[in-house]
């Protein structure tokens, strides 16, 4: 395999970094990464990437918290076989509180794992090849090229608006 | 939408967060104390026994569980503020989002410790958690306050990873404006964000739906927090009407907390900007409803008590308008329906000396509000001879300021150290070219 060098394109405009990533492939480069200090639709737009499986995290989440949160409430009220007030062992209805917190707390937990493992989050390597600026108003598009034609890919971000940053 | 560019967002509120000046340790300190006298008063009640507290026959639950409503309402407006705005796509949220997002996270810890408090043998709390104790006695479920223990500790874990989640992108903009220990620990942090694409597409999508989950949560604890007197058949408290209306009450006395937080705050930390008088208008609109449906509420709970014919519950409201507390009353309906009425009047919303001083009235009718329910139902319930009034005593005063003392710590000690606005959801108006 070509050795490849990565370099990022830094923009000043979402719409500027979301063409640059639109003509990446016609231009013979590969994207690697967009960078970006806020959620940009129009750059998430440009990659036609599917929404993300966080919500099947979630779901598994609720669905279990749902189970436990009631199962917990029925097997508490089984060890103690104690009539109170007339109400029954195993109450429904005051159960379903206990099983709609628990469908709530667990429903988050998998949100949460959900958005680590799909984010691929803790990601500390990934700093290495992340410009600063990138947090605060520039949008960063990374790409590769074989050895070689450096010049060209930064020649490809100059002519589009931007300035380019070589990572090693 | 903000005219300020990303770079004078940053700038605006990375500057906050410069070493802190002395005086600013000198409240820090002050409050420190604050929370030394409160943590010395409950040592002293832990040691000597809940007698030292003014509780007893017939009114057990004084100012403890009132404090514990109080602060469990105080954090709603952080939820409603970023989840349910966030749904509403209310984009006049976002320079408040953060500080109420935080105020929630605290002032469910305050409100936490109170059960523990009113406990007076707190060594046998694990009694509440889902576990055997020595009896191999399991918690009921078919207790409202069992309920609670689970509804407020769902909220805390809840509020607590929807406000770190929140704070991911702006934690990484600190670490990358930042040398030496700070950087570290903004790195350590920030769990190596980057602000990739992938990043985003996860995040953006995770936080939608711990907005929808935060949205019936925040909804349900309140709820939960009423049931725990509706389900008592206590007159004045064994009422329907109790869920939507502690909820109505909560989301009012957390807008007057987020007024009464975000006006110094704005003044201090030159937030004119960003946190403008639009923003603190929409409160204030806000607030008008709030204050509104609590209107309402107060008016249902007279008219039912009178067309319900119950002999009981009309005495106990006919007391409660005219009996030992009734300045309590007249209190609540003053600070939380008669005061915010002002808001309707333009010029008074846009006032900032204003808004600040009728959130603090509200902050004050919301706490009285509490104290007419929880001491006025037990002190004139069914049989006249059991009637008996309550008064707090030192150790409870003591406890109470310890509480007031510990969130407005906790809050000073965030503002300097964290991003207080956030900076993401800023840019997001912001307009992007250069």
């Amino acid at each position: 395999m070509p050795a490849e060098t990565c370099i990022m394109g830094l923009f000043k405009d979402e719409d500027q970094a979301a063409r640059v990533i639109e003509e990446m492939a016609a231009a013979g480069f590969s994207f690697r990464r967009a960078h970006s200090p806020i959620p940009s639709h129009r750059i998430l737009g440009a990659l036609k990437l599917k929404k993300g499986r966080v919500g099947w995290f979630t779901l598994a989440g609720g669905i279990i918290g749902f189970l436990s949160g009631f199962a917990l409430a029925i097997f508490t009220a089984v060890q103690w076989n104690l009539i109170v007030s007339g109400k029954p062992i195993v109450s429904l209805i005051p159960f379903f509180i206990a099983g709609f917190e628990f469908t709530i707390l667990f429903s988050v937990f998998g949100n949460v794992i959900g958005m680590l493992v799909c984010a691929r989050l803790p990601d500390y390597r990934g700093l290495e090849i992340h410009d600063p600026r990138c947090s605060g108003e520039h949008f960063g598009v990374l790409a590769a090229c074989e050895a070689g034609r450096e010049g060209e890919l930064m020649d490809f971000f100059r002519k589009k608006g931007g300035e380019a940053k070589v990572f090693a | 939408m903000t005219d300020l560019t990303c770079a004078q967002i940053d700038r605006t509120v990375l500057n906050t967060l410069e070493r802190p000046r002395p005086r600013y340790w000198v409240f820090v300190a002050l409050l420190f104390c604050g929370v030394l006298l409160g943590a010395g008063a409950w040592t002293y009640q832990i040691f000597v026994g809940i007698g030292v507290g003014g509780q007893n026959i017939p009114v057990a639950w004084g100012t403890y569980l009132i404090n514990f409503v109080f602060w469990v309402g105080i954090a709603h407006s952080g939820t409603l503020i970023s989840a349910i705005l966030h749904l509403f796509r209310a984009g006049w949220r976002n320079p408040i989002a953060r500080a109420a997002e935080t105020m929630t996270v605290f002032a469910v810890c305050c409100a936490g410790l109170f059960p523990f408090i009113h406990l007076g043998r707190v060594w046998q709390v694990y009694f509440m958690l889902p576990i055997p104790n020595q009896r191999l006695l399991w918690p009921n479920f078919l207790s409202p306050l069992m309920f609670d223990v689970v509804a407020i500790s769902t909220y805390l874990t809840v509020s607590s990873l929807f406000w770190y989640t929140g704070l991911l992108p702006d934690l990484a903009v600190v670490r990358d404006r930042s040398t030496g220990l700070r950087h570290k620990i903004f790195r350590l942090l920030s769990l190596g964000w980057t602000g990739a694409h992938h990043h985003w597409l996860n995040y953006s999508r995770g936080y939608l739906f711990f907005a929808a989950l935060a949205t019936p949560l925040v909804i349900s604890v309140h709820s939960v927090v009423s049931w725990d007197f509706a389900l008592g058949v206590v007159p004045g408290w064994h009422t329907t009407i109790f869920a939507p209306y502690f909820v109505a009450g909560a989301i009012h006395s957390g807008l007057a907390m987020v007024l009464t937080l975000m006006i110094p705050l704005r003044r201090i930390f030159r937030y004119d900007a960003i946190i403008t008088v639009n923003v603190l208008e929409n409160v204030a609109k806000t607030m008008i409803l709030t204050g509104l449906i609590v209107g309402l509420a107060y008016g249902t709970e007279y008219f039912i008590a009178w067309y319900s014919h119950n002999a009981v519950e009309w005495e106990s409201f006919r007391w409660r308008a005219m009996g030992e507390y009734a300045y309590g009353l007249y209190f609540m309906i003053m600070c939380n329906v008669l005061i915010p009425s002002l808001f309707l009047i333009k010029a008074v919303r846009r006032s900032v000396p204003w808004l600040f001083v009728i959130s603090l009235a509200v902050n004050f009718g919301m706490w009285w509000e509490r104290f007419v329910i929880i001491v006025g139902g037990v002190a004139h319930d069914y049989p006249p001879h059991a009637w008996g009034l309550y008064a707090p005593r030192l150790v409870e005063y003591c406890i109470m300021v310890g509480s007031f003392s510990l969130f407005f710590f906790l809050f000073l000690l965030f503002c300097k150290h964290l991003p207080s606005v956030s900076m993401t959801e800023m840019k997001e108006t912001a307009p992007h070219a250069g």
